[in-house]
Formats: C-alpha cells, sequence, structure tokens
C-alpha cells in the first residue's frame, strides 16, 4: 500500500524520539542507560505494550473499548479467586483468568456488532459493570482494600521476574504477540478486512466481508490481552486485586494513537503502537529516575495525548491551506 | 386521561413511578427504610451525583461525553481545600472551586469544539491530567481537615431539611426554566439533535459545544462545595469513578445517549434512582461492595432497553409504510430507508 | 411565473479548491427575481458546493458575490439568512426530537409567540400535512421539504436554492413542489433549481445553466432547449454523441435456462415483485427513483431484514442471503451510491478491487504478486485511467472510480451482475466503456439486472425491461415492443 510511505516515516520519526530521550536521560542521570537496567524496566510498562497490540485492532475498525481496565482488575480477582478458594491448580486458574478475559471482550464485541449503539457508551457500561463485580468478588472473599489475595508460588511469580535468552519474559511475550498480532493484520484477509472495515464500514458489507465477525474478533482479542495483562500484573504485584490496571487506559490509548493510528478508523500499525508504547513507557521511567513522581508523568502523558490529536488536526488543516495557496496562486487574479 | 399518557411518555416520569413502587416494596420488608430520616439521607447522598448528573447532561445532550467530571470534582474539592486551609473565606473558597471546574471544563470544551478532539479522547485527557495534577498540588497527602466554616455549609437547615438539598432544587429547577425559556440556552439541543442542521441554520455549534463542557465543569465545581463540606476531607481519590455515575443518572432519567433529548430533571430523578438503589442494597443485606456491580448492571439494562424501544418503534414505523404501500398509498413515507449514518458518529 | 429583469443574486468569477484542487474554476452566475433558474451538472461538477458557497455555508477562495447589487461576504449561513438567501439541503436538516414548529424557527431572534402566525400561514400555503406540534421525526420525507422550505420563507427568503429536491419524491410530490414552485415565483421569490432530471429542468425552469467541470459553459432560457441541447451541453467539448449499434448487442436465445428467479418480494419501498433472469440476459429494470428497484436489490442482498419472499440461483433457493452468501451464490451487486457503498475512498484502487475476493489471494497470507495482477488485469480491461493499483481513489474521475468498483464485482466471478444506476455521476467517455462492458458481459454468457432512471439507456441497452412504479411492477416490455413514451408513461404510472 503506498499509505507506508507516509508511516514509514511517522515510526522512524518515534524511532529517533526514543534515542533523543533515553541520551537525555541518559544525561541526567548516568545509571539509566545500563542495558540490564533498561530491559528490566520493561516490566514496568509491559501490561500496556500488551493490551496496546489487539487495542489498535478496535480502533482501526472505528471502535472504542474503555473497559480493559476493568477486564483487568476482573481476571486478577478471577485468578486469585479460582486458586485460593476453588482450589484451582496454577495453571488451571491462569486458563480461567484467561478464560474470563476473552468472555468480557466477547460481550462487548457482540454488544458492538449486534446493536448501533456507540462503542464509547457500551464499553463505559461494561467497564461499570465488569469494576463493580471486580469489587463486588474481592469483598465477597475478604480480599478488598490494599491487600488482595496472595501467597502464589514463586513459580507464578517468577513469571514477571524471570528471564528467557536475557531478556525479561513480559518483553519477549509482547514482542511474539505484536509480531503475531501484526502479521494477522498486515497479511491476512481478515486482518486487511478490518482496515476495510474502518474507513468505510458499509462498502465493507457490500463487498462480502464479514463485518459483525471482524468487529467481534477484536474485542475477543482485546479482552484475550487484557486478560494477560492482568495476570502478568498479578504476579508482578504478587497478589490479586480488583484495582490492578485502573491507570492503563489512557498509557494504552496514548500509545495507539501517538503510534499513528487514526482515532476515527481506517488507518494504523501495530509497530507503531508498540515503538509509541516503548517511548511512553521509558518516558515515565526516566522521569522516575529523575525524581519526578508518577503523577507528573501521567499529567505529561495526558497532555501528549491531547497535543498529539490536536497536532494531528491542525497539520491536516495547514496542508489543505497550503495546497489551496499554491492553487490560488497559478491562477493568478482574474 | 389525554394529559395522563403524555406525562407517562416521560421518561422522568416512568422512573419516579418506579422508584416510588421499588421504595414500597422494600418498605413493605423492611419498614426502617421507609422513615423520613433515612429517606432523607437518601437524598441527602444523591445531591452530588446529581449535581454532577446536570452538568453531564449538557454535554451529552450535544451529543458529546465528559469522563471527567469525576476528576474534575476532585481537583475543584482540591482547591477548596487549600484556599479554605490557607485562610481564605468560606465564600472565596467555594467561588475557586466553582472557578477551577469553570476552568477544567473550558480546556476540556476547547479541545472539543475548536480542535475537533473527540469528546471521549479530550475528557480522557483532561482527566489522567487532573488526577495526576492533584496530588502535585497537595504534596502526595489527602487534605486532612478543612475549617469549621466549611463543613457549616453541609450542616445548615432550612424547613427541616438540609439547606444542600433546597439548594439543590432549586438549582435544578432554575436550570430547566433557563434551558427552556433562554432563547441561547435551547442551542443545545439542535447541536445535539442534528449538528449540520443546526449550523446550516446560523446556531453557533462549536461556541455551543464549548459552552456545554464549561457549563460541565462549573456543576463539578458547584458538587466539590458539597463533597468537601459534606466530607470535611478530601481523599486522592475524590471523585473516582464518579463519571460513571453520573452519566447512568442522566441517561437513566431519560437524557439520550443520542443527543437533542433530555432535561436536567433527568439526573435528579436518576441520582435519586441509583442512590436508593445503593441503601436498598443495604436494608436487603447486600455487602456494599456489590454497589458497583448492580449501578453498572443497571445502566447496561437501560441503554439496551432503550435500544430495544427505538427498533422497536422504527420497526413498527416500518410496517406501517410496507402495509400503507401495498394497498396502494401514494404519498408520503418514501424515506425509502435511506437514513444518515449517523449512530456511531457523535460521541467519538 | 413572472419573470422580471431585477436581478437578485450575481455571482462572479468565484474559485473554490479543496486540497488544492479547484472544484470551481471561475464561476458566473445570477438570478433574476421571480425566476426559476436551474442548474444542471454531473455528479462532481460542482453544483453543491457553488450553491453552499451562495448560502453561506462554504468561504469561496476568490471571485464576487452580490446581492441585490451590492458585494457580500457571508461569514456564516445566518449572514445569508440577512441577506435573503436560504439553501433546502438535499437531504432536510430536520431535528428529530423538535416539534415542526420548533424546527422552523430555531435559531431565530425573534419570540416564538410572534412567530406562530406567520409559520402557520405559510404551512397552510404550502399544504403541509399535519400539525406544528408533532415531532419532526414522524414526517415524511416530502414533509420534511416543506420545513425546509418554511424555513426560508419564514426567514424572508427572497432566494431559495432547491438543492436536488426530488430524488427521494414520489411522482405526486414532485407536482406539489412544482405547484409550490410557482406559487413562490409569483411573489417574487428567485429560485436555484439544481437537478440531473432533464425532464423536470425542461417543465419548471425559465432558464438553464450548465455547470461543467468547475465553469459554466451555457446559459439560456428554457424554451430555447431540448433534453439533446442539454445532454450535449454536459459532455466535454468535442465529443459526439453516444451512438451503438442494437445490431452489436447480440440476441438472448429463448430456450436459454433460467439463472435467477426472484419470487414475491415484499419489503420497504416494494411489493409483491417476482420475475425471472435467463443466461446471458439484459434485463432493464426501468423506472423513477423512488419505484423501489434499489430497496429491491438490496432487499436481494440480504439487506432488508423485513423483506418476504424467495430468491433463486438456478432453481436452489438462497436461504439465508447476505452479501457474502450472494457473492458466493454468483450474484454481485454495484451499489447505486458508490461512495457510501461501494469504494474505499482514501485507500489505494487495489484495495477496493481485492476487497471481495480477499480470501482468495492467498492462504494463509495475501499474496502481493496475486493482488497486482488483479488490479492489472482490470485496469487493463476495462482502461481505468490511472498510474496504478496504488494510486489512492479519491483522486479519480467519477467514471474511473466506477470502473473501480465494477473490478471489484466482477472479480468475484459472478454469473448474475444486478448493475444500479451504472452510468450516474460518470462522464460520457466512461460511460461508453459500462455500455461495452455490459455487452462483452453478456457476450461471455453472465446475466445483468440493469437499474437505472435513464430510460433511453434501459431501451439501448436491455433484452427486455420491467418498469418498476410505486415498488410494483407495472409493465413488461419484449425487446420489439420498446417504446420510450409508453415505457415513460409507465415509469411515471400512468396507464398506457
Amino acid at each position: 500500500m503506498s499509505l507506508k510511505n507516509v508511516f514509514k516515516r511517522w515510526e522512524f520519526i518515534l524511532l529517533v524520539l526514543i534515542v533523543a530521550e533515553l541520551a537525555f536521560f541518559g544525561i541526567l542521570s548516568p545509571g539509566f542507560l545500563n542495558l540490564g537496567n533498561l530491559l528490566y524496566s520493561t516490566n514496568d510498562f509491559a501490561h500496556v505494550l500488551i493490551v496496546a497490540i489487539p487495542f489498535t485492532l478496535v480502533v482501526i475498525t472505528g471502535g472504542i473499548d474503555i473497559s480493559v481496565p476493568s477486564t483487568m482488575g476482573l481476571v486478577s480477582i478471577i485468578f486469585g479467586l479460582t486458586w485460593k478458594f476453588a482450589g484451582f491448580p496454577i495453571w488451571l486458574a491462569v486458563i480461567a483468568a484467561l478464560g474470563t478475559g476473552i468472555l468480557a471482550g466477547a460481550i462487548n464485541g457482540l454488544f458492538v456488532a449486534n446493536t448501533d449503539i456507540n462503542p464509547i457508551v457500551l464499553t463505559l457500561g461494561t467497564q461499570f459493570l465488569y469494576s463493580g463485580l471486580a469489587t463486588g468478588l474481592s469483598g465477597s472473599i475478604g480480599a478488598s482494600g490494599y491487600n488482595g489475595i496472595g501467597g502464589f508460588p514463586d513459580g507464578f511469580n517468577n513469571l514477571a521476574y524471570g528471564m528467557v535468552f536475557g531478556l525479561p519474559n513480559a518483553l519477549v511475550f509482547s514482542l511474539l504477540f505484536a509480531a503475531a498480532i501484526g502479521v494477522f493484520l498486515a497479511k491476512t484477509s481478515t486482518g486487511r478486512s478490518l482496515y476495510l472495515v474502518g474507513v468505510n464500514r458499509n462498502a465493507a458489507l457490500f463487498s462480502g466481508i464479514k463485518v459483525k465477525r471482524s468487529t467481534v474478533t477484536t474485542y475477543v482479542l482485546t479482552g484475550l490481552g487484557a486478560a494477560v495483562a492482568g495476570i502478568y500484573l498479578t504476579a508482578y504485584f504478587t497478589s490479586s486485586r480488583s484495582d490492578i490496571g485502573h491507570d492503563a487506559l489512557m498509557p494504552i490509548l496514548t500509545a495507539v494513537v501517538l503510534g499513528g493510528t487514526d482515532i476515527n478508523g481506517g488507518a494504523g500499525t501495530i509497530l507503531g503502537t508498540i515503538i509509541a508504547a516503548v517511548l511512553l513507557g521509558y518516558l515515565k521511567q526516566g522521569l522516575m529516575t529523575i525524581g519526578v513522581t508518577s503523577d507528573v508523568s501521567q499529567v505529561m502523558v495526558g497532555i501528549i495525548l491531547i497535543v498529539t490529536i490536536v497536532g494531528k488536526v491542525l497539520a491536516g488543516n495547514a496542508a489543505q491551506a497550503r495546497l489551496n495557496r499554491a492553487a490560488l496562486k497559478k491562477i493568478g487574479s482574474s | 386521561m389525554k394529559f395522563l399518557m403524555k406525562l407517562l411518555k416521560r421518561r422522568e416520569v416512568v422512573v419516579v413511578l418506579l422508584l416510588a413502587i421499588v421504595v414500597a416494596v422494600v418498605g413493605a420488608i423492611n419498614p426502617v427504610f421507609v422513615r423520613p430520616a433515612t429517606l432523607i439521607d437518601i437524598v441527602t447522598s444523591a445531591l452530588i451525583l446529581i449535581l454532577l448528573g446536570v452538568g453531564e447532561s449538557f454535554v451529552i445532550i450535544t451529543r458529546g461525553i465528559d469522563v471527567s467530571v469525576g476528576a474534575v470534582m476532585g481537583f475543584a474539592a482540591v482547591c477548596l481545600g487549600l484556599a479554605a486551609n490557607a485562610g481564605l473565606s468560606v465564600p472565596l473558597s467555594f467561588g475557586i472551586a466553582v472557578l477551577a471546574g469553570l476552568v477544567a471544563g473550558a480546556i476540556s470544551g476547547a479541545g472539543v469544539a475548536f480542535f475537533k478532539v473527540p469528546p471521549i479522547i479530550m475528557t480522557l485527557g483532561t482527566m489522567g491530567v487532573l488526577r495526576g495534577l492533584m496530588p502535585v498540588m497537595t504534596g502526595g497527602s489527602w487534605i486532612d481537615a478543612v475549617p469549621q466554616t466549611v463543613k457549616n455549609f453541609a450542616a445548615a437547615r432550612f424547613l427541616g431539611l438540609p439547606a444542600t438539598i433546597w439548594i439543590t432544587l432549586a438549582i435544578v429547577i432554575v436550570t430547566t426554566i433557563v434551558l427552556r425559556r433562554v432563547r441561547v440556552a435551547r442551542y443545545f439541543y439542535p447541536v445535539g439533535d442534528n449538528e449540520e442542521g443546526a449550523f446550516l441554520l446560523g446556531i453557533p455549534v462549536a461556541a455551543t459545544k464549548f459552552a456545554a463542557y464549561v457549563i460541565s465543569g462549573g456543576f463539578a465545581g458547584i458538587a466539590a462545595i458539597f463533597f468537601v463540606s459534606q466530607l470535611s476531607f478530601v481523599p486522592m481519590q475524590a471523585g473516582s469513578g464518579q463519571e460513571m455515575r453520573a452519566v447512568a443518572a442522566s441517561v437513566l432519567g431519560g437524557v439520550s445517549l443520542a443527543g437533542g433529548l433530555g432535561t436536567p430533571i433527568a439526573p435528579l430523578v436518576g441520582g435519586v434512582f441509583l442512590t436508593a438503589i445503593d441503601s436498598i442494597l443495604v436494608f436487603l443485606k447486600v455487602p456494599a461492595f456489590w454497589n458497583d456491580a448492580v449501578a453498572g448492571a443497571i445502566l447496561l439494562a437501560v441503554v439496551l432497553f432503550d435500544y430495544k424501544i427505538r427498533t422497536m418503534m422504527e420497526n413498527e414505523k416500518k410496517k406501517a409504510r410496507m402495509l400503507g404501500r401495498a394497498s396502494g398509498g401514494l404519498s408520503g413515507g418514501l424515506a425509502s430507508g435511506r437514513k444518515p449514518a449517523d449512530a456511531q458518529e457523535g460521541l467519538r | 411565473m413572472a419573470v422580471t429583469t431585477e436581478t437578485l443574486i450575481s455571482m462572479k468569477s468565484i474559485w473554490k479548491f479543496f486540497g488544492g484542487v479547484a472544484v470551481l474554476k471561475g464561476v458566473d452566475l445570477d438570478l433574476r427575481a421571480g425566476e426559476v433558474h436551474s442548474l444542471l451538472g454531473g455528479n462532481g461538477s460542482g453544483k453543491s458546493t457553488l450553491m453552499k458557497i451562495l448560502s453561506g455555508a462554504y468561504v469561496k477562495d476568490q471571485g464576487t458575490v452580490e446581492a441585490g447589487g451590492r458585494p457580500v461576504v457571508f461569514a456564516g449561513p445566518e449572514a445569508a439568512h440577512e441577506q435573503g438567501i436560504y439553501l433546502v439541503p438535499q437531504e432536510p436538516k430536520v431535528f428529530p426530537n423538535m416539534s415542526v414548529f420548533e424546527n422552523v424557527i430555531c435559531g431565530m431572534r425573534a419570540k416564538p409567540a410572534e412567530m406562530l402566525g406567520l409559520v402557520q400561514k405559510y404551512a397552510q400555503d404550502l399544504g403541509f400535512e399535519g400539525s406544528l406540534s408533532d415531532e419532526a421525526s414522524s414526517l415524511s420525507i416530502a414533509n420534511q421539504q416543506l420545513v425546509e422550505i418554511i424555513r426560508g420563507l419564514v426567514r424572508d427568503a427572497r432566494v431559495l436554492i432547491l438543492d436536488e429536491p426530488t430524488s427521494t419524491l414520489t411522482f405526486k410530490e414532485v407536482k406539489s413542489l412544482f405547484e409550490t414552485i410557482r406559487l413562490l415565483t409569483s411573489k417574487g421569490i428567485g429560485i436555484f433549481f439544481i437537478s440531473h432530471r432533464l425532464n423536470e429542468i425542461l417543465e419548471i425552469s425559465d432558464r438553464v445553466s450548465v455547470l461543467r467541470d468547475g465553469v459554466i459553459v451555457m446559459t439560456e432560457p428554457t424554451s430555447t432547449l431540448s433534453s439533446g441541447d442539454l445532454v450535449r451541453a454536459m459532455l466535454p467539448a468535442g465529443e459526439a454523441k453516444v451512438e451503438l449499434e442494437n445490431a452489436a448487442r447480440g440476441e438472448v436465445r429463448a430456450d436459454a435456462p433460467i439463472l435467477f428467479e426472484a419470487s414475491h418480494l415484499t419489503g420497504e419501498g416494494f411489493t409483491d415483485v417476482s420475475f425471472k433472469v435467463r443466461e446471458g440476459e439484459v434485463l432493464g429494470f426501468a423506472g423513477v427513483v423512488g419505484a423501489g428497484r434499489t430497496e429491491l436489490a438490496h432487499a436481494i442482498l440480504g439487506l432488508d431484514s423485513f423483506a418476504s419472499g424467495d430468491v433463486l440461483m438456478r432453481g436452489k433457493k438462497l436461504t439465508r442471503r447476505s452479501p457474502r452468501a450472494c457473492q458466493d451464490a454468483g450474484i454481485g451487486y454495484l451499489p447505486e451510491d458508490r461512495h457510501l457503498h461501494g469504494i474505499f475512498l482514501d485507500l489505494p484502487n487495489v484495495d477496493t478491487m481485492t476487497a471481495g475476493i480477499l480470501s482468495r489471494l492467498g492462504k494463509p497470507f495475501i499474496s502481493r504478486k496475486r493482488e497486482d495482477e488483479v488490479a492489472k488485469k482490470y485496469i487493463d480491461e476495462l482502461q481505468i485511467k490511472v498510474s496504478s493499483g496504488a494510486q489512492v481513489s479519491r483522486t479519480l474521475s467519477g467514471g474511473n472510480q466506477q470502473k473501480v468498483v465494477i473490478s471489484k464485482i466482477l472479480s468475484a466471478g459472478p454469473e448474475l451482475v444486478i448493475l444500479d444506476e451504472p452510468t450516474r455521476g460518470v462522464d460520457a467517455k466512461a460511460r461508453l466503456d459500462v455500455y461495452r462492458l455490459i455487452r462483452s458481459l453478456k457476450k461471455s454468457g453472465i446475466s445483468v439486472i440493469l437499474i437505472s432512471s435513464d430510460l433511453s439507456e434501459v431501451i439501448q441497452e436491455s433484452d427486455r425491461i420491467l418498469v418498476m412504479h410505486n415498488g410494483r411492477i407495472e409493465a413488461e416490455f419484449a425487446q420489439g415492443d420498446f417504446d420510450l413514451e409508453r415505457i415513460t408513461a409507465s415509469a411515471f404510472g400512468i396507464a398506457g
């Protein structure tokens, strides 16, 4: 596709920005550029990465999913619950947790695909419901508040801290997941149809594309991503909590938008999302290293989100105006 | 009789009736519930939600959404607390809270109205920024106490009821009247009902949208006043999660998410209803941590029910048209299914 | 129609660019009091853009607009209203949740109580059916249009712009609208009548201007014009009249097997429609807009959940219909509105062309080579004017865009192709290509259902013609009986 030329440039710019920011923080705090440190700190934002990947698909088809944070929390609680109170072996609890995420995504997807209710409203509602369920469940087993359910076997907790081939587990998983979804999106017919649905839903329908099926798929994959992220965070914090991932929506959304995906659908790449997520993740890490609190970095992420979109609009207007002025000059004054 | 039928068509009336029925049923099970003190308590707890809902309604009527109202309230509460504890007078501190809300709303409004940022994104961004700002402003800790003079606001009584109830009621009534009578205020409806049509009729669409968000912020500021004086301290999570409840209260009470429909009475009725549900759950011995799940289920049910009703009515119209032409009718009703693709556009 | 010499509006050298592309290239147009001035032009010729500039919705890039002899600059629609100019949009923009009365006075500064009498008077004058307190969502399109016209009158409009007002009206409603127009012009109001319906233009207007490629190529009194003159004016300079030998069309064997059958189809917009199509046959569906043909096609595709009746391909019933199921069964559909339903404007051509056959481009991964082969094949076969499949569709002319969508339909290898208004908004050269395509399809044994409101086109290309009117099949014409007058009469519901 010829659009690839445009995107290639933007992803390249993002890469340059990563290098620049690493250099910036490295200068302010020399220990920052330690390779081991850099790799290890990806654990902090791996959950954003994992969810942002399928989230990109949802946005490409013109939808949005506000419920991912609450899905993560619900998954975490289900995991803890089934392990501690239903006596599930760890691997079965993991499966139960994954299933919860898939179910949550499927519910979102089915509602979005089969009703004309706005995805924002729908997922706002399911977010409310899922987080309510998470709170309710954790309260009913006495795990509310800051304690959560703990005491998982070390093997499980090490999932979040272990390494494979010298790279942190979470990073490896994220990259593999990204590769799989990225190839799916760019090269398979179902993946291609997602773009078409995002650009012109009606035309996609008339072309014989199974629009409903595509829509549901994107939400199910997002639910799955949220489940994996929820399980990961549970291991990372060594406890099951209903509010796990509660502040993850903004970084996820910002990563997708900053990565070049059009919020109205029809354009975007997985590569862009990953690079943007890494950019944002290291931004937070770097800020922490130089002593800036995570609250301030949250403010910055929010500003980046707004500025990105405003910037796109302004750039688009400027480009149009430039083209029009040039054309006007050509005809002179008649 | 006809008047009664017309009244029943209004969602607000239906919700009030529903509430009355529910209260009666619960009261029968547990008479403590229907004691005046309990009912007044419910209404008092609902006030913050009602105020947030009224502001949110303005935005929803213009076919937008504001998910930052909780964060704006928290931000305004922090401003209020800091100002009061710094020795500023109560009226001034209250004014600062409202001002903080208006400013926050103005930022969201500018993004949506002038830069065409989708409302969900803009208000998510504002929410994130404000949530991060709050601990920065307080140095990370909660605001543990506020001066007694601030707390007095919540404690004041008038004619046997808390003054706060009267004030809220007055606010809702005034807002409703303004929306109905003041010409410029009426602009919110056409902008939400058919934005392009509003533009073609010369209505200042951008300014109207901007105003909706400013108003939403302002009401969140007012809600902060109630919050701080009722609670007497400001936790860092102040307002967290309230935006969903504000939307739920409005939608429950009859504000349409597609825009163009609804009055400030809606969040009043919806807010009381939702808060009553919380109390009812307590009286039915359901643990408090299930409140949100129930509220969420109710919101989803309302949204889905609303959709079902709409589709049913459209199908009825379709059938009528089909029957009409099958019997040879000639004029009218030739929409031929060509409706502008509107459903997905608005709230983005 | 009391046409005076008073000039209400004068537009000179109007230029308008979108993204560097000139849509209006120096347009000169004027309007006199009491006149109906028609503006004719193909899709994309700039008619709507010009009128949006006049009514204040768009800002011109260059040129002057004079109202009542004085130059005016409009900051927005309200400024145009103050000058007495009102645009009745192609699709009425009513507020569904407000009453008719509120709809009319919305945005006006006067108090509602003061306006009530005036609105009632106009509603009565125009024959508006229904009460002013009805909710606008319950109005028919025709009545919605009246609401728009009343809006203009109430704002003291002296200039009314009617943008394609008849495209969604029944025959009776069109007659009613024309009476309204005559009433308004008798009071000195000037009307711009934008349309692509030649017969209506000839009937109602005093002068006709033709807009082609961003400039006005002709402004003449209607009395001096024939429909042939109008058609010729819309063709690019130097194009000869379209002529194709009937003989080159080929014959349909009377015993050719039945390929497709529709049985008692009833749905929103059509009632009890049954017909058959043979192999290699071109079946024309004539009628005016609103006859129900597109609705019928959509129902065949399974897009109308209320439709009853059956569709059979080669005798086998299609049980659950959907665009995909129909495609698999060998039915292809070229949508009436290619922008809305057919083409992915902001993507490269090849993406639209392959949208229907994605799963056939290779498993598990789409083969770029196969994609390019498909694109090249159709670019050559249909002579699409593009640099390559990678060119973005938005930059193409209407005719070439149509060819891109046709490629998509053909790529799936259909046995029956339903063409819904295939030459609408298509320049004359591309139109010829479409006719050639229909004939070559027929030659290769593919059947065609040709839905078109251009009756001469239907006569020229079909083997058999069905005329639909108001949702029913009104008449059937065999090849020997093709008669433009009788077919036209049927299309308008006049028994012949």
